[in-house]
């Protein structure tokens, strides 16, 4: 019925019987749209943004996923940036698309994978907006150790979104 | 023995008692170091048990049976008043109005069906201080629990102190023990460092407890009889080890039972309680949390504020600026939650 990558047994664990489903649904802040968090739809185990206009909520504090924080304001979209990976001989700049988000009270910057039902073209035109950002949130992006995609990044990010080009 | 000559009850006199322990039925009182076996006054019992549901309410007959299925008119540390029987048994005759109370919500399965609803359990009456018991490792320390005993003494108006136990088993890596409670201690809450296994911090706790009565909560297996057992020795109470394939106490005191103190004053040892939660609260939550009290009603929507989303508020503000701990806002929340859900009955 469903492809085995998705392990439907953990999501059908018993810890997750006494769950209701609205807790599988989420309502966008920003955008209302009612979002679904299933890893069906989405192809990510945490899904922190909405699909449509890609803002998230800064409701962790020290580490994902734990829910700490009290500001709980709206973090904007900013740019994107890919994961970096640890492998010896392998090339840095080969992970997955991730989302910069910058809370638009407190300025904190997070990044979170890109998920399959996000908009591609909300993500383009993030790409192409983040190439006008200011020199202070790159300073801090660079602090922060978040490799911001630029124009000489075009195709790598094209290739991310809609798959290797054929010639 | 002290007779209130002004208080006859059917021409007999009667003496004031503290419970000091009770079984189904039987209520222990004590009167000038005497231990005296009671018995309840159906006059007592029936004039407490009656129903006081809203006459109006549709569910009435289903709210009385609960009541009087779960109902106990008295709790460790009642001052009670009672008559001498001919058989050397006492008589229950009066509860005297209560000083202070610690109480829980009951547990209840959730989600709540067939008319189950949560009612206030009385813990303890008429103590000086709560003395929550948390265990440094083995079970580790649970400090959303350690909020909930707090917020619980805060709720009945009783003082608090943190007592730490097997210390012995963290005793080459206590940074982090040490940092979070003196988090507690930055807010007002003391606390003591102890190990019934070496006796390091006995001292310090029984020379705190003396000349009070005090109650020790927490969870099963973090040692509070044994605990009692160092500060009195030769009290000889069951305590058995935690379990190793689970890591969870066994349930080893089963009943309430309060212990005079050498040093003066009394102390109270209860069976270890899993959960620990409020059936209500009046106010806003917050005043349970003495580093949020002084914020309430400062907000911008003043006290309708509940604290987690609305704009302007203070409390948010001081945890931003780490003037309040993360986790005790989280806690709050957490109880404030569960408050909303009891009033909602969900």
């Amino acid at each position: 019925m469903y492809p085995e990558i998705y392990k439907l047994s953990k999501y059908h664990h018993p810890e997750r019987w006494g769950k209701r489903s609205s807790e599988d649904v989420f309502k966008c802040h920003y955008c209302q749209a009612h979002v679904c968090t299933h890893p069906i739809l989405s192809g990510v185990n945490n899904r922190n943004h909405c699909p449509y206009c890609l803002r998230s909520r800064h409701i962790d504090l020290l580490q994902a996923g734990d829910r700490m924080s009290a500001c709980k304001a709206i973090m904007e979209p900013i740019g994107l940036t890919v994961k970096q990976r640890q492998k010896k001989y392998g090339n840095g700049r080969t992970g997955e698309l991730m989302l910069i988000h910058r809370c638009s009270e407190c300025g904190k910057l997070s990044i979170n994978r890109v998920a399959a039902d996000d908009l591609t073209e909300r993500l383009m035109d993030i790409f192409y907006t983040s190439f006008g950002l200011d020199v202070f949130t790159q300073q801090q992006l660079k602090a922060s150790g978040i490799q911001l995609l630029l124009g000489a990044d075009h195709k790598l990010v094209t290739t991310q979104l809609h798959g290797m080009i054929q010639h | 023995m002290h007779i209130s000559f002004t208080e006859m009850y059917d021409g007999r006199p009667t003496f004031t008692g503290v419970v000091y322990k009770k079984t189904i039925g039987n209520y222990t009182v004590h009167h000038d170091g005497l231990a005296v076996l009671c018995e309840l006054s159906n006059r007592i019992r029936k004039q407490l048990i009656y129903p006081t549901a809203d006459p109006g309410s549709l569910r009435q007959r289903v709210q009385k049976v609960v009541e009087l299925e779960h109902m106990d008119p008295l709790a460790v540390g009642d001052e009670v008043r009672y008559i001498q029987a001919e058989d050397g048994k006492g008589l229950i005759v009066e509860l005297l109005p209560r000083r202070n109370k610690l109480t829980r919500r009951s547990a209840v399965p959730k989600p709540l069906h067939h008319g189950a609803h949560p009612f206030e359990q009385i813990i303890v009456t008429n103590v000086d201080q709560v003395v929550p018991v948390i265990a440094a490792a083995q079970p580790d320390p649970k400090w959303n629990l350690l909020d909930r005993y707090l917020a619980s003494a805060e709720a009945g108006g009783i003082g608090s102190l943190i007592c730490i136990t097997k210390l012995d088993l963290v005793k080459k890596n206590e940074q982090a023990l040490t940092a979070a409670l003196d988090e507690y201690q930055r807010i007002g809450y003391s606390y003591v460092l102890t190990s019934s296994f070496s006796g390091e911090g006995i001292e310090v706790l029984r020379e705190t407890l003396a000349r009070r009565t005090s109650v020790l909560v927490g969870k099963s297996g973090v040692g509070k009889t044994a605990l009692l057992n160092a500060l009195q020795p030769g009290l000889g109470l069951r305590v058995k080890e935690v379990n190793q394939a689970t890591g969870k106490g066994r349930h080893t005191t089963t009943n309430l039972e309060m212990f005079p103190f050498k040093g003066g004053g009394a102390i109270v040892d209860t069976p270890g309680t899993r959960e620990f939660g409020l059936l209500e609260f009046d106010d806003d939550p917050a005043l349970l949390f003495p580093e949020m009290r002084s914020l309430v009603g400062k907000c911008r929507f003043g006290m309708d504020c509940s604290h987690n989303e609305e704009p302007g508020c203070t409390i948010r503000k001081a945890v931003m600026e780490g003037q309040i701990n993360p986790r005790r806002y989280q806690s709050y929340l957490v109880l404030n939650k569960e408050l909303l859900d009891v009033s909602r009955n969900l």
